[in-house]
């Protein structure tokens, strides 16, 4: 076996420990162990829907892709030159295999009771070896054309490209993961490689295995699969974007029982220090629980109003490249709940926050990130969502603890201000 | 993993299902009644009122501070059917007492809460309040009405109400609109004051806590009832379509869903089940299953094609998305590879492949406790105790005749066609 350092990191209070070491082909490896049944591995690259332009070292030019590209090759990643399809390798393990691409990255991944490192050694070689041809390309586009179709069809995903492209004018999170039935018919296998070769170079991946999983044994199948690659030279191009949104009202209609509505909150204020990004995903999440927490006033008064409902729900995003919060929900009067909403913010920012609110919602984030330790599957994905914004999971309930109310009030004066919410609503057809 | 089980009361029984691999407790309070359409909307109904708000706890913000304060244990409302069994009632995954920093017992606060909600709500005048119930009313209708919005899931819904019409299955565990709308504050108390002391209450933890100590504690929660009889459950069983029935309905969408409804001529309760499980494995359980290999990556016709098994009704559907000029050809293909697991056409590896994916699957619900007391809940209700670690010896011992055998007692009833009717996707874009 190749030597390489082997770094531990612990955290006494959480019970839980990793181990990382930056492996000889330049992946960093990242193994999770957890008593539990079910193992699970998690094998990413840096590489998402986001990134449709890019210069590779030499280039002068830019190389400007298809929308939908990245979940493009994901599918295609399952075929291989022998004709082997990938599923049907898993099934003579007993895996269950998948992957999914986002905005920011591409994931393949397995869970299995049994037989993981037959299981692994799948994943490390089919994701390393890519084979593309014209029919096979062709083939993939019925599919995802059907892929895309379910996604048109469903007002839940419509509604936040709506918002997203409501609130972004150059970033390209406007564009759709999938691409559209047009954008995809234009993806040739030439190109799929140039991203592949582009993207999935071992220096921009990494893999975590969590479960009954040993050090020594993913090191070994590492060492058997992978080889030493070059360094990772590739600039994804973004384009800057201004803190305003594009649009502050997006509508459309739909087949929906009940008109949907979602408000977007678009922040620009992004660190660029990984610590001080982890800090203010632990107060977007205290503060999203404070103003639109059950708890709340904002929930409460507008449940008994009748104009929301337990659809009702919020969630943020915050990370080096983009950061917003979606408010969403049903409800017979979506105009009605905006300026609900912006009448509550305004008092907010005069009033200011309840520091005893503040305590219940810090221990309400603290309860959230420990439940997510009991399942292998929940704790790889988030592990590698830390890793690829580089932070670090064991060090989050710290982060938690060490918000003050004073971080959570500046958060709030920082990002809610009017010029930065949009409201995408979708209404019934007539 | 084995249940143990107390007996709490008549009519109620705690089941602990103990382990400590987990950071986290969870409970689950199932009251299990007969499916029925004159009372389903009630059972629908009420765990929201109750919700609402107890003596303690007034309103609704109230019992959320609480649940923040007990590290975001919510009380979580349950209502689903398992066959024409009909089960709601209250649920909630908690951190466990060593990782809570004031000392608060969890387990035993929780269990209070969920008795509070129970047994001692909000009341006004002696009654449900008006407000509660006419807000909670107009929830549920909207859930109802709301149904429509995913597809993927209406179309597979849809196939089950037009190929069980006439039968109690065909009753939706929510109720229809009109039935919700004919409920008042009245009828709801009067409804819950019976069936509190009625329907049987199977009490589920999962997890790590004194199991003396938990028994008592459940004891002293479910005091306040007194029962009176036993639930038998009880699902009518068609074992064989006679004849098939298309059913076909115009959407404003951009697809095609095709669903197609077979009886599957074995349940739970045979005692052999897990043949048919293995057929409907190697159907179309995963993504080497026939219908995903031929349908999906040969023919290319769609992004999902895959077997939906009911345990407790027998019956099964393949669901599947595809272009609206595709349903005959994907019908035919789905349809011929039923028939070549019928004539044995499968594989040594496909055989492998379902039996190690199915058993994959039974060793991960050890790790799941929702999963748990919806695997041991399920054999309770067809009268079988078995563990998931057990029931893999039975997989096992499935041979590629029972396969053979099983496929031939599949029959084709109900053939559901939702046809989308908007030719181009963007005609109704607002932007790019």
């Amino acid at each position: 076996m190749m030597t390489e350092k082997i770094i531990v990191k612990e955290n006494d209070f959480l019970g839980e420990k990793y181990y990382y070491t930056k492996h000889s082909s330049g992946l960093d490896i990242y193994v999770f162990p957890k008593a539990l049944t079910t193992s699970y591995a998690l094998f990413g690259t840096r590489y998402g829907s986001i990134d449709n332009k890019f210069k590779l070292a030499g280039d002068d030019e830019y190389t400007v892709v298809p929308d939908g590209i990245a979940h493009f090759l994901e599918h295609k990643m399952f075929e291989n030159e022998n004709g082997e399809d990938t599923f049907l390798r898993y099934a003579k393990t007993g895996a269950s295999a998948n992957a999914y691409t986002s905005f920011n990255m591409t994931a393949y991944l397995f869970s299995c009771t049994e037989r993981f490192y037959e299981s692994l050694e799948i994943l490390l070689d089919f994701v390393s070896n890519p084979y593309f041809t014209p029919e096979t390309v062709k083939k993939e586009q019925g599919i995802i054309a059907q892929e895309i179709r379910m996604g048109e069809d469903n007002p839940g995903r419509c509604i936040i490209f709506d918002l997203l492209k409501a609130m972004y004018e150059n970033h390209t999170i406007r564009i759709e993961i999938a691409g559209t039935v047009n954008s995809i018919s234009k993806i040739t296998s030439d190109i799929l490689y140039k991203c592949y070769n582009a993207f999935y170079n071992l220096h921009n991946m990494a893999l975590c295995v969590c479960g009954d999983v040993s050090v020594d044994k993913t090191l070994e199948t590492a060492d058997r699969i992978l080889k030493a690659q070059p360094d990772f030279d590739v600039q994804s191009i973004y384009e800057p974007e201004k803190r305003e949104v594009v649009k502050p009202y997006v509508t459309r209609k739909m087949q929906v029982a009940k008109p949907l509505f979602n408000i977007g909150i678009k922040d620009t204020d992004i660190s660029p220090d990984p610590r001080e990004r982890m800090k203010k995903n632990a107060v977007i999440s205290i503060l999203d629980d404070m103003l639109f927490g059950r708890a709340g006033e904002f929930y409460n008064e507008l449940y008994s109003d009748g104009l929301i409902s337990e659809s009702f729900g919020y969630w943020s995003e915050h990370n080096k490249s983009f950061s917003f919060v979606s408010v969403s929900g049903e409800s017979d009067n979506p105009s009605e709940v905006y300026t609900r909403f912006k009448k509550y913010i305004a008092s907010c920012l005069e009033k200011g926050l309840s520091a005893e609110d503040f305590e219940r919602c810090k221990r309400v984030s603290y309860a959230a990130f420990i439940k997510g330790f009991d399942s292998t599957d929940t704790i790889a994905n988030s592990f590698l969502n830390f890793i690829f914004d580089d932070g670090d999971m064991l060090d989050f309930a710290d982060i938690i603890s060490a918000v003050t109310y004073n971080d959570v009030n500046e958060t709030l004066h920082g990002m809610y201000r009017e010029e930065c919410f949009s409201l995408a609503t979708i209404f019934p057809l007539d | 993993m084995v249940v143990i089980k107390h007996k709490i009361a008549d009519g109620i029984s705690l089941n602990i299902i103990e382990t400590d691999k987990f950071k986290t407790n969870y409970i689950a309070v199932n009251l299990l009644t007969a499916l029925d359409k004159k009372t389903a909307a009630y059972k629908a109904l009420l765990p929201a009122v109750l919700k609402r708000g107890t003596v303690n706890y007034p309103d609704m913000a109230a019992l959320n501070r609480r649940y923040d304060m007990l590290y975001s244990t919510h009380i979580n409302t349950r209502c689903f059917k398992r066959g024409e069994t009909h089960i709601f009632g209250f649920s909630a995954h908690m951190l466990d007492n060593r990782f809570v920093l004031d000392g608060t017992d969890i387990v035993s606060e929780t269990l209070s809460l969920i008795a509070e909600i129970m047994f001692s709500p909000a009341l006004s005048d002696g009654c449900f309040s008006s407000v509660y119930v006419e807000s909670e009313k107009k929830n549920l209708i909207d859930l109802i009405k709301s149904k429509i919005n995913n597809k993927n899931s209406y179309a597979v819904l849809r196939c089950q109400e037009e190929m069980c019409r006439g039968e109690v299955f065909a009753v939706s565990e929510d109720g229809t609109v009109e039935d919700v709308e004919a409920i008042t504050p009245q009828s709801l108390f009067d409804f819950y004051k019976e069936i509190i002391n009625r329907a049987q209450i199977e009490i589920y933890f999962v997890g790590k806590y004194d199991n003396n100590l938990l028994v008592e504690k459940v004891r002293n929660a479910f005091s306040p009832i007194r029962h009176v009889s036993g639930f038998v459950p009880y699902t009518e069983v068609i074992r064989n379509a006679d004849t098939v029935r298309e059913v076909s309905e115009e959407q404003p969408v951009t697809q095609g869903k095709l669903s197609l409804g077979f009886r599957s001529g074995a349940v739970l309760s045979d005692g052999d089940y897990e043949k048919f499980i293995m057929f409907s494995e190697i159907f179309g359980g995963s993504p080497s299953s026939k219908l995903f290999m031929n349908v999906r990556e040969k023919l290319s016709l769609c992004y999902y094609c895959h077997a939906i098994p009911d345990a407790h009704k027998g019956i099964m559907i393949v669901a599947s998305g595809i272009e609206v000029d595709k349903k005959e050809i994907a019908q035919d293909e789905i349809l011929l590879q039923l028939e070549n697991i019928r004539r044995g056409d499968f594989t040594e590896d496909e055989y492998e492949a379902a039996k190690k994916s199915i058993i994959n699957g039974y060793r991960s619900i050890t790790d799941s406790a929702s999963g748990l007391v919806s695997w041991f809940l399920g054999r309770k209700l067809a009268d079988i105790e078995i563990s998931p670690e057990k029931a893999i010896n039975l997989i096992e011992k499935v041979t590629k005749n029972d396969i053979v055998e099983a496929a031939k007692k599949v029959t084709l009833d109900t053939v559901y066609f939702m046809r989308g009717t908007l030719k181009e996707s963007g005609e109704n874009k607002n932007d790019d």
